[in-house]
């Protein structure tokens, strides 16, 4: 049973058709990743399953009978921006958050110090920083314990060190057995904590799986690149004059006194290593680059940003 | 209902403009009373002859009623006010998708901002009957309830100016455009009502026909239409000129008024993007 079941979802405002047709489901217990570029509809999507947004048509459905704002009250949400009222402290817009969930305050103590938050509980919201209010936000959706949680761009704002924080939460809620739809644009940070991906661009899904099903299928039929091995040896004019006669490679580059093969995907590490050494060339760099969400992101929204 | 009233006091309790506001409601309905009060006693009243337009003090019981709801009603636009600022600041703080992402439906919000105006309507009022008794009884009078209908009509205003407060929040959503449009609407259905009002008078002296003041058919003016000056003399004098106040017309159409903007905003609220 889907977590959240999107059918022909479309909302246009004015003339731009900022959603068109979406449908998809999100498994439980996943961490589901809805990447696309900027402007591309992730959030108007997810405003839509929050009722803040009304769809020009097609519907969706949250699991179980409850009525739909009751259902949201089980579900922790960060959208956008975090939303707070900026002349009440951080424990008092808490405890507001808390009371429409129809929770107790209790576990109020608890988020603020996941978020480290603690030691300014009393301080006034308007006295944050980005990075802050985007804790705070996070501590509100934590806010009872919910089975579900709902991310748009949860590292928005946030320094190095806490986007890691962020991160190795989000895997630890799902560990919980917890079910976390996160949008973003970052594909570094879809690729590292999510399970399954949708990728959606000016509205229109283009591809959705597991990661490793997204990364895996090939993409427009010209592009075929699935490895990408960086070599470098001190004789570097030998390594060029061997290279074309190793099995699999499908073009070269050099560049910065390293060459950049992109071989078929049966290709190791390993064959290079050998090949090399019995043609009496010695590697001084080998490297493996296994084929990124970010190829095949660009291989499937095109490399030029949304206009 | 309660538990979302509750959530409201918490989200203004400590809010420093609705401290402020309510207060300075409180202490302008009292100041501007005792302002009436002292120039009726030490100037009209030293002038001879006043007392054949204005016989009897307007602070006795009955027409302490009448003099208080009208004076106290000049103060209606401070709760109003406090309710723009209450309710812009939920759509300048996205705090109104919040508390719907958080779990409210969009009907309940709507409506405990509803409940709201109501109270605040309530509560304006109480401070008008507690003005209305300290000065009846300080006149020396002994109390009387002939009157206290103004008190109603009073009621009827204050809810209706704060309707349309929150009206005006919800088809404008920032702050300083809805503060202006409350203020410029105010001020325009005034003139417009003026001018209906000498229109009225006209087909009066034209026709013959009486059609009632027109100009109290108007939104803000229908409830503002039942609280009369307690200086009628003059009116009273003229009315042969006038058009008639036909009483029970301008409640209908000021309830008529209150109904139209609650389902106005109900509707707008529930079908756009928050």
């Amino acid at each position: 049973m889907p977590v959240l079941s999107i059918d022909n979802l479309s909302k246009n405002y004015n003339q731009v058709r900022a959603l068109n047709n979406v449908s998809f489901s999100v498994p439980a217990k996943t961490v589901f990743g809805i990447l696309g570029p900027n402007g591309s509809g992730k959030t108007t999507l997810l405003g839509i399953v929050m009722d803040i947004l009304k769809a020009s048509g097609g519907s969706y459905k949250w699991e179980g009978d409850q009525l739909p704002n009751e259902r949201r009250k089980t579900i922790g949400t960060l959208l956008e921006t975090p939303n707070f009222y900026h002349y009440l402290n951080a424990e008092d817009n808490l405890v507001i958050a808390a009371k429409i969930k129809g929770r107790g305050e209790d576990d109020i103590e608890r988020v603020l110090k996941l978020v480290n938050l603690y030691e300014r509980r009393r301080s006034k919201f308007s006295t944050f920083s980005l990075g802050m209010k985007q804790r705070l936000a996070i501590a509100s959706a934590l806010l009872g314990d919910p089975d579900v949680l709902v991310f748009d761009e949860p590292t928005n704002g946030l320094d190095p060190a806490g986007i890691a924080e962020i991160r190795d939460l989000i895997r630890e809620l799902n560990r919980q057995g917890k079910t976390i739809i996160m949008a973003s644009h970052i594909l570094d940070e879809v690729e590292k904590v999510c399970t399954h991906v949708a990728i959606i661009q000016k509205g229109v899904l283009k591809t959705i799986g597991s990661v490793a099903e997204v990364m895996n299928t090939s993409g427009s039929s010209t592009v075929t690149a699935v490895v990408e091995i960086e070599v470098a040896a001190a004789d570097m004019a030998g390594l060029k004059n061997i290279l074309p006669g190793l099995a699999g490679v499908q073009s070269s580059n050099e560049a910065e006194g390293i060459i950049k093969l992109t071989c078929d995907e049966s290709v190791t590490a390993e064959q290079v290593n050998r090949f090399c050494f019995e043609k009496g060339i010695v590697l001084n760099r080998l490297s493996v680059k296994r084929k990124s969400l970010e190829t095949r992101f660009l291989e499937i929204t095109g490399k030029q940003s949304d206009k | 209902m309660l538990e979302l009233l509750k959530i409201e006091w918490l989200k203004m309790k400590k809010y420093i403009a609705f401290i402020l506001l309510s207060s300075f409601y409180a202490i302008g309905v009292v100041v501007l009373n005792y302002i009436v009060y002292v120039i009726k006693t030490q100037v009209v009243d030293k002038v001879q002859g006043s007392q054949l337009l204005f016989s009897g003090s307007p602070f006795d019981f009955d027409m302490v009623w009448k003099t208080v709801s009208y004076y106290s009603s000049f103060f209606l636009m401070l709760p109003a006010l406090l309710l723009v600022i209450l309710m812009t600041n939920e759509y300048s703080f996205k705090t109104h998708r919040q508390n719907i992402i958080d779990g409210w439906s969009r009907l309940q919000f709507l409506k405990v901002k509803l409940w709201l105006a109501v109270l605040f309507a309530l509560a304006s009022t109480i401070v008008v009957i507690i003005t209305a008794l300290v000065f009846g009884f300080a006149s020396g009078s002994s109390f009387a309830v002939n009157g206290i209908e103004n008190i109603a009509y009073f009621l009827l205003k204050a809810i209706t100016y704060n309707m349309v407060a929150i009206l005006v929040c919800i088809l404008t959503k920032r702050s300083g455009v809805a503060i202006a449009v409350f203020f410029i609407y105010t001020i325009l259905e005034n003139g417009i009502s003026f001018l209906l009002f000498f229109l009225a008078m006209q087909i009066k002296k034209d026709s013959g026909t009486d059609v009632g003041n027109l100009g109290n058919y108007l939104p803000m003016n229908a409830s503002d239409g039942l609280l009369t000056s307690p200086f009628e003399k003059f009116s009273d004098m003229a009315a042969q000129f006038l058009p008639t106040n036909y009483n029970w017309l301008v409640l209908a159409f000021a309830l008529g008024y209150i109904v139209l903007f609650y389902t106005w905003s109900k509707r707008k609220f529930s079908n756009t993007d928050l």
